[in-house]
């Protein structure tokens, strides 16, 4: 009985490992419907530098982390132990605020403080470098892997402390007293008493520190900003939109190297016990013979050459990383042909750390926090111009990007940047339904499909507030870029009576391509380039259809603009530049399906498709893609909205989610 | 003990006065600041709308503490009447999982849960869909899963059950024998055995358990996402949102972050004194 039951748990613990596991081996991409065995994910595993990277950055910080917190963590036990009660119990309240805190409020907390530090450290700096010319500091300091490792120190000493302390409690008082009574030092009576009978409890807390680095997911989420991402980060950044199956490979390998690690460890533990149990003592590292004063240097060689080993690689390889030039690009998901990256960083040697953000209003928050510390960013229209309006950008020297004069005369010099000094367009496309015609009685053509209990449960809704309340403003009547409080809380209404009668099974951003492609949902709105990667990609019994609906709807340009003293400025125009060119268009039209900017380009891509796939790209898809001016003259573009609304979108879009 | 080990503290001192003490001061004094940068109390006065997502995440994480209790007990107390190979093993197979990051776990849930997942599926090829369909009247092609508060709650569940077993099994593992068998010489049955010896003995575990359990079930916000579809926003939705998401506002999200951590330590002060404090949490 007892034993039924316990398998029962362990199969809940493990149902869910086991799938990962066994679609690890699917040839297909999905993850419920089993099409064939492969090790395909593995091989793509080795090429995806993404997921490689993050492994690497989650083993570092966690292997660093678990270093120096238990070092520092035991030296702080030993202190507390030394304290006199009052003290000590101050000081340990102190020390479990991490632990019992929730996450979230520590990432926050360290975000807040790390931005307000390196906002001081910069006036600092400034002024430092104004009084004297021998040292010259950094002037800009941002999040990355410094302040992910600060965080989990912080978080992993506490644990540390936890586990060494009652061994220290358990340990005779009188033992330090009497070596020192015997001529130890202190220093010789830590190493010589105190440490041999604490050591169980600090490799139980270093173990512990190690595993709560590994899972931690939302302290690095606030405080490891863009340039360095964990396993985690990459892993939640993925699900938000199309999780590739390389995911399932990395779980299995993991499952197993750990699932490796412990066997030999126990199995160990169980030869030394069965040793012990027939009277051999375990043999010491050093041979017995060598003894006295050569035998006390050769401990301490090994130890020096230990920690010198260590100091070398975290330095070559935190080296490694910083040694290229780089340039931060951010975008959105599923927003690029990943080949060009790799084609841009061999023709010109600048790596290319390519980050992904949620949506423009989520973009702002990264930006406006600290979080984001990016050269490049591909925001749409109206939020480019809040950017302008708010000195966020830099202006561009078009001398380094020629390509610019490639772009069709039509988009440049837009409202959102009138004298066209800060941007380069990069795509440009339509909002509008996307639905299953399977799933649904007639043909959709207006937005009160996304309002209808006719298809609750069914219908996708955007999740970011511009998009959102523009749907309902369009279905209503007025302007997308209304500053009416009346018209929005309207168009708010309108969002939250159909979500509280179940219309919305979610809200989503790029989540949308899974569950449309799956038939998970029936109906969401979507942009127009994304619709026909779902189409390509939705599985059988799936037909999915595309309508900008007959009210209205939106119509945006993306553009790359710099960030505000950026530090890789001339990297970043280079890639610029590299991604304005007619190939790197083509090659993005291709694999992203939106339209492109550049004339050349968007008028030769029916040909360069039909070379390609040996067939005509078929009208109505090139339609959807760029789409023809009769939808053009329904579509509004968003322009910036001034910040009492946009606080009202905040604050409305605040109350929806509730 | 020499007095002068004491002076180890001092590095660790700055250090949490720096990485602990400051970041919250921090979040207090964001929490009172205007957009515009001076006090203001309206971060608090506009608080009670999101009484919903506070009363929603507090029920939701008391079902889930409260699940994992269920099952948490149960198997620690049953693992500890096993031979010490056995429960070796069964303490690595249940620390494991943790090794590999949460959100792995959570997403592979995701498409179990699925309109067309894996557990839809199985339950099509089964049979039992179509029983149900003929029992209930209905004419459903999936059970809807996903997307739910009941997902949201199994995420819950899932994640954090070990925090619930590693302190409990702790506490009755190093229990003193020598109790059970007075209890039992003096004509105590098991079941008073268990009532009145094993489980106030072991209420200390318990009670880090829970505290282990609720916190992050509370705050969560990656499991909401994922399994909840955001339609259903927790606390931890709520204060992202504010941070990194899609509504900039980080003086409302650090008002809502006070007073979530005032109320998680006002129900864990309460909790406490009902277990009488054993001062120290327990952990593995």
């Amino acid at each position: 009985m007892n034993r039924v039951f316990m398998a029962l748990v362990f199969l809940f613990l493990y149902a869910p490992i086991l799938v990962l596991i066994v679609f690890s081996f699917n040839a297909g991409s999905s993850n419920s419907v089993w099409t064939g065995f492969s090790f395909g994910w593995y091989r793509e595993l080795l090429h995806n530098r993404l997921i490689l990277r993050s492994i690497y950055t989650t083993l570092l910080v966690s292997l660093l982390a678990t270093v120096i917190a238990t070092a520092a963590g035991t030296f702080a036990a030993i202190g507390f132990f030394a304290l006199r009660r009052r003290q000590r119990n101050l000081l340990n309240t102190v020390n479990n605020i991490p632990m019992m805190n929730a996450d979230i409020v520590t990432g926050v907390a360290m975000c807040l403080f790390f931005v307000a530090f390196f906002g001081l450290w910069g006036r600092f700096s400034l002024w430092f470098n104004g009084v004297q010319s021998l040292v010259t500091l950094p002037t800009r300091l941002t999040l990355g892997f410094g302040t992910l490792l600060i965080a989990h120190v912080a978080f992993n000493i506490p644990y540390v402390i936890l586990s060494v302390g009652p061994r220290l409690r358990q340990m005779d008082r009188n033992l330090v007293d009497a070596a020192m009574d015997l001529g130890c030092t202190w220093m010789q009576a830590f190493w010589k008493v105190i440490l041999p009978e604490i050591k169980p409890g600090i490799v139980s807390g270093a173990l512990t520190a190690f595993t709560m680095s590994v899972d931690d997911f939302i302290i690095s989420y606030f405080t490891a900003g863009s340039s360095s991402s964990t396993l985690a980060m990459t892993i939640y950044g993925m699900t938000k939109k199309r999780v590739t199956p390389e995911i399932n490979a990395v779980s299995t390998l993991l499952f197993v190297s750990v699932l490796l690690l412990l066997t030999v460890n126990n199995l160990r533990e169980s030869w030394l016990e069965r040793r012990r149990a027939m009277g051999i003592e375990r043999r010491p590292l050093l041979p017995e013979r060598i003894s006295g004063p050569r035998r006390a240097w050769l401990r301490r060689g090994l130890a020096a050459a230990g920690a010198a080993c260590f100091v070398a690689t975290v330095a070559f390889l935190t080296g490694a990383t910083n040694a290229q030039p780089t340039v931060n690009v951010c975008s959105w998901g599923e927003y690029i042909d990943e080949d060009l990256i790799t084609q841009f960083e061999e023709e010109t040697g600048i790596a290319v750390n390519y980050q992904t953000a949620e949506s423009n209003e989520a973009l702002y928050s990264l930006l406006k926090s600290g979080a984001g510390d990016y050269d490049v960013i591909v925001p749409s229209d109206y939020m480019i111009s809040q950017l302008i309006e708010e000195g966020m950008l830099e202006p561009l020297d078009y001398g380094n990007i020629p390509n610019f004069s490639l772009i069709d005369d039509r988009f440049k010099n837009l409202s959102y940047d009138p004298e066209n000094l800060y941007t380069v367009p990069y795509t440009w496309g339509t909002v509008g339904i996307i639905y299953n015609r399977a799933a649904v009685e007639e043909p959709i053509t207006s937005w009160s499909a996304m309002f209808d209990e006719r298809y609750a449960g069914e219908v996708l809704m955007f999740r970011n507030s511009r998009d959102a309340i523009a749907i309902a403003l369009s279905y209503l009547g007025y302007s997308l870029n209304t500053t009416d409080p009346l018209q929005l809380r309207e168009a708010y209404q309108l969002l939250a009576d159909a979500k509280s009668k179940g219309v919305y099974q979610a809200f989503v951003m790029d989540e949308i391509f899974q569950k449309m492609e799956g038939g998970n949902a029936a109906i969401g709105a979507y942009y127009a380039g994304d619709y026909l990667s779902m189409a390509e990609n939705a599985a059988e019994g799936v037909d999915l259809a595309f309508v900008v609906p007959e009210e209205g709807s939106n119509w945006f340009m993306d553009a790359m603009c710099v960030l505000k003293d950026a530090p890789h400025k001339a990297e970043a125009e280079a890639w610029i530049n590299f991604i304005a060119s007619t190939e790197a268009n083509l090659a993005n039209m291709d694999f992203i399906w939106y339209a492109s900017p550049n004339a050349q380009a968007l008028a030769e891509y029916p040909a360069y498709y039909e070379e390609l796939y040996e067939e005509p790209l078929p009208e109505e898809t090139y339609e959807i893609m760029a789409a023809p001016q009769e939808v053009l003259d329904r579509c509004e573009a968003y322009v910036s909205l001034p910040p009492e609304t946009r606080a009202l979108y905040n604050a409305l879009w605040t109350e929806l989610g509730i | 003990m020499n007095r002068k080990l004491a002076r180890l503290t001092i590095p660790y001192v700055i250090w949490m006065a720096l990485f602990v003490v400051a970041p919250i001061v921090m979040v207090v004094i964001y929490a009172f600041t205007s957009a515009e940068g001076g006090f203001t109390l309206s971060n608090f006065t506009n608080m009670e709308i999101y009484g919903v997502v506070f009363l929603r995440s507090f029920r939701l994480a008391f079902v889930a503490t409260v699940i994992c209790l269920l099952i948490g007990y149960p198997l620690s107390y049953a693992m500890s009447k096993e031979g010490p190979r056995f429960q070796r093993l069964a303490m690595v197979f249940i620390m494991l999982p943790m090794w590999m990051n949460f959100l792995l776990r959570t997403y592979s849930w995701m498409s179990i849960l699925e309109n067309n997942g894996l557990l839809n599926q199985f339950f099509r090829s089964a049979g039992v869909i179509s029983l149900y369909n003929r029992l209930s009247g209905a004419d459903i092609q999936f059970f809807h899963m996903i997307d739910t508060q009941g997902a949201v709650v199994l995420g819950m569940v899932y994640n954090y059950l070990p925090f619930m077993i590693l302190p409990i099994y702790s506490v009755i593992i190093k229990l003193d024998h020598s109790l059970i068998e007075a209890a039992r010489d003096l004509g105590a049955n098991s079941y008073h055995v268990f009532r009145r010896v094993i489980l106030p003995l072991s209420l200390p575990g318990v009670l880090s358990g829970i505290t282990m359990v609720f916190v992050p079930s509370v705050s969560t916000f990656a499991i909401s996402k994922m399994l909840g579809g955001g339609t259903e926003m927790l606390l931890g939705d709520l204060i992202e949102q504010q941070f990194l998401g899609g509504a900039y506002n980080p003086q409302l999200g650090a008002a809502i972050s006070l007073v979530m951590m005032l109320i998680v330590i006002i129900c864990m002060w309460i909790m406490n004194r009902f277990g009488e404090g054993e001062e120290q949490a327990v952990m593995l």
